[in-house]
């Protein structure tokens, strides 16, 4: 009986906060998605506002194509055929070619700059300066040191990549607990073994970080960067597109390109969790 | 297999400085299975002896032996635990303890003796856990267990209960000399606690500082496991305690017999010039 007296007031109360709190009680993977769905929503409303406006104007209308209904038929007809498949393999080599130099350079760099004091006092101020150069200033220079626009490219997305993977080391190794050498060392671990057991396992999660920002820049670089000298790859695509007035399938490889984007950062996100040690 | 130590004429400085040396003329001989607790007030050299005995440090002057080889580096052989237990995060409990066995090459024919080691520290239960979800008295007893899975002949241990709770401490320090006393482990305890002293050791050894000296020694003839609540035990710890004040004060007064000669010949010197 009382639970019939109990369920009286909620019928009561008004149909939004029961919606609310049936909502906060979901599991929490099923609340994200919503959420996600949600947002996506807005953007898509927003883009689809965006497309109304510009073919309201006479001046824009020639854009019209830019609206999300030509855009997405243009992708669909894209999907599965070579050339799109081309331009993405075409530049996710140069980013995996980048971000692999990048690795390479600047991983055993930030384990230096962790590990020695002086390093870091020698190294930080003209890191620092590196940094906060657009690696698209570059260029230039990457045009007349490099044979190819390929190289080129790559040459680019290193200099994008290398500099969060170097201090994301770094921050690692600096914070390595001393005792962890001492107690391994007694516990007879040698140079390979404290390498593979202790040193790595311990900055992996910081590594990743670094990592997932470097992706992030190179995939903001790589497009422009695209759009010089080479003939393929999705800065390619979208200047061509341009040059051909095909505004669709412009609007189509920005789709291309946000999607690529977020899967990359999701991989590097499922990496960091992976390797992190920290309790939640 | 277990093994004496002998420690031999160290005198060790840091740098070269230091007016007076950190250890001064050290000779000690800790005979197989037996357990001695070090005691001595904060920067006698405490920490520096045991570190010496684990071959992390090289002293300036003599040696350690263990079982007749001088003791260079460090090795499982004789292990070192440490105040903290310095564990590491992304292992769980049984990767933690079986460390020095992975390392040594020899964890796939021993892996039962990681188990059982687990399960007498009272880990039983939470073998597959994070080692950050554990207690410190939990991550002691891991640390503990890691360092007995290499079957140390020497157990080395530098003040390792000192960060935990009157219990937990309590029980830690008769369950760790039960074990030495059965395994025929021989094992040196650093301590504050004079307690702790007479719980634990077969023999305790008072060390001054300012050199760092040794400055006497008293036996525990008592069996174990050690029942704190006997009049004899009381009595033991008294007797230790009276002892260290003794030495403890007449190294002030020495001190200060030191400081006065000081004052006098400057007073010398200066009615002199
Ligand atoms: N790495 C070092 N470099 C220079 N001096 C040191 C070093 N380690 C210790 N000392 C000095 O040597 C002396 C003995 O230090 P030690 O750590 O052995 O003392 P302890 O008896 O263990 O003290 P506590 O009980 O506080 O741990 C101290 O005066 C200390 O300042
Ligand atoms: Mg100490």
């Amino acid at each position: 009986m009382s639970t019939a007296q109990a369920a009286a007031p909620a019928r009561s109360t008004d149909f939004v906060t029961q919606l609310s709190q049936g909502f906060k009680n979901l599991p929490m993977w099923a609340q994200t998605t919503v959420n996600s769905i949600f947002g996506m929503t807005i953007l898509l409303v927003l883009w689809w506002i965006g497309g109304v406006l510009i073919q309201s104007n006479p001046d824009t209308e020639a854009f019209a194509d830019f609206a999300p209904g030509p855009a997405l038929s243009a992708l669909w007809s894209l999907l599965g055929t070579e050339f799109l498949w081309d331009t993405i393999v075409s530049s996710l080599e140069r980013i995996l070619l980048g971000l692999f130099w990048g690795i390479v350079i600047g991983v055993p760099l930030g384990v230096l700059m962790g590990y020695f004091l002086a390093m870091r006092q020698l190294a930080n101020m003209p890191f620092q300066f590196l940094r906060m150069i657009s690696p698209l200033a570059w260029m230039p220079i990457a045009v007349l040191a490099f044979e190819t626009w390929d190289g080129a490219i790559v040459f680019l997305i290193v200099m994008a990549t290398v500099w969060p993977i170097v201090f994301g080391t770094a921050h690692g190794v600096q914070r390595i607990d001393p005792n962890w050498f001492r107690v391994a060392k007694n516990l007879g671990a040698d140079g390979y073994q404290m390498l593979r057991r202790v040193i790595m396992p311990a900055i992996a999660q910081d590594v990743f970080a670094g990592i997932r920002l470097a992706v992030g820049v190179a995939w903001v670089v790589l497009v422009p960067a695209e759009y010089l000298g080479v003939t393929s790859g999705l800065g390619y695509a979208i200047n061509d597109a341009r040059d051909t007035l095909a505004y669709d399938t412009l609007a189509a490889m920005v789709v291309v390109i946000g999607v690529i984007g977020y899967l990359l950062d999701a991989i590097a996100v499922f990496l960091i969790k992976r390797y992190s040690w920290h309790a939640e | 297999m277990s093994s004496n130590i002998w420690i031999s004429d160290i005198t060790h400085y840091y740098n070269k400085k230091q007016t007076s040396p950190t250890l001064d003329d050290i000779n000690l001989t800790i005979p197989q299975g037996q357990l001695t607790a070090l005691i001595g007030r904060s920067g006698c050299g405490k920490s520096t002896l045991l570190q010496m005995i684990a071959g992390l440090l090289i002293p300036t002057e003599g040696a350690v032996r263990i079982s007749g080889h001088t003791v260079t580096k460090p090795s499982a052989k004789w292990n070192m635990m440490f105040q903290k237990p310095s564990l590491y995060p992304w292992m769980t409990v049984r990767e933690n303890a079986a460390l020095g066995l992975v390392f040594a090459g020899t964890y796939k024919q021993k892996k039962e003796r990681v188990e059982e080691l687990l399960d007498m520290v009272g880990l039983a239960d939470h073998k597959d856990k994070n080692v950050q979800q554990l207690s410190g008295g939990q991550q002691q007893r891991v640390a503990l267990a890691r360092s007995l899975a290499t079957e140390p002949d020497v157990l080395l241990l530098d003040e390792p209960f000192s960060a935990l709770d009157a219990f937990t401490r309590s029980a830690l320090q008769t369950e760790v000399a039960q074990i030495c006393h059965d395994y025929g482990i021989t094992m040196v305890l650093v301590t504050h606690d004079i307690e702790e002293a007479v719980a634990m050791a077969d023999n305790v050894v008072i060390m001054n500082h300012n050199p760092g000296r040794i400055v006497g020694s008293m036996e525990v003839p008592l069996a174990y496991p050690r029942d704190r609540g006997t009049e004899e035990f009381g009595e033991l710890k008294d007797y230790l305690f009276a002892e260290f004040e003794k030495i403890d004060q007449a190294k002030q007064a020495e001190l200060a017999a030191l400081e006065a000669q000081k004052d006098i010949q400057q007073t010398q010197q200066a009615l002199a010039s």
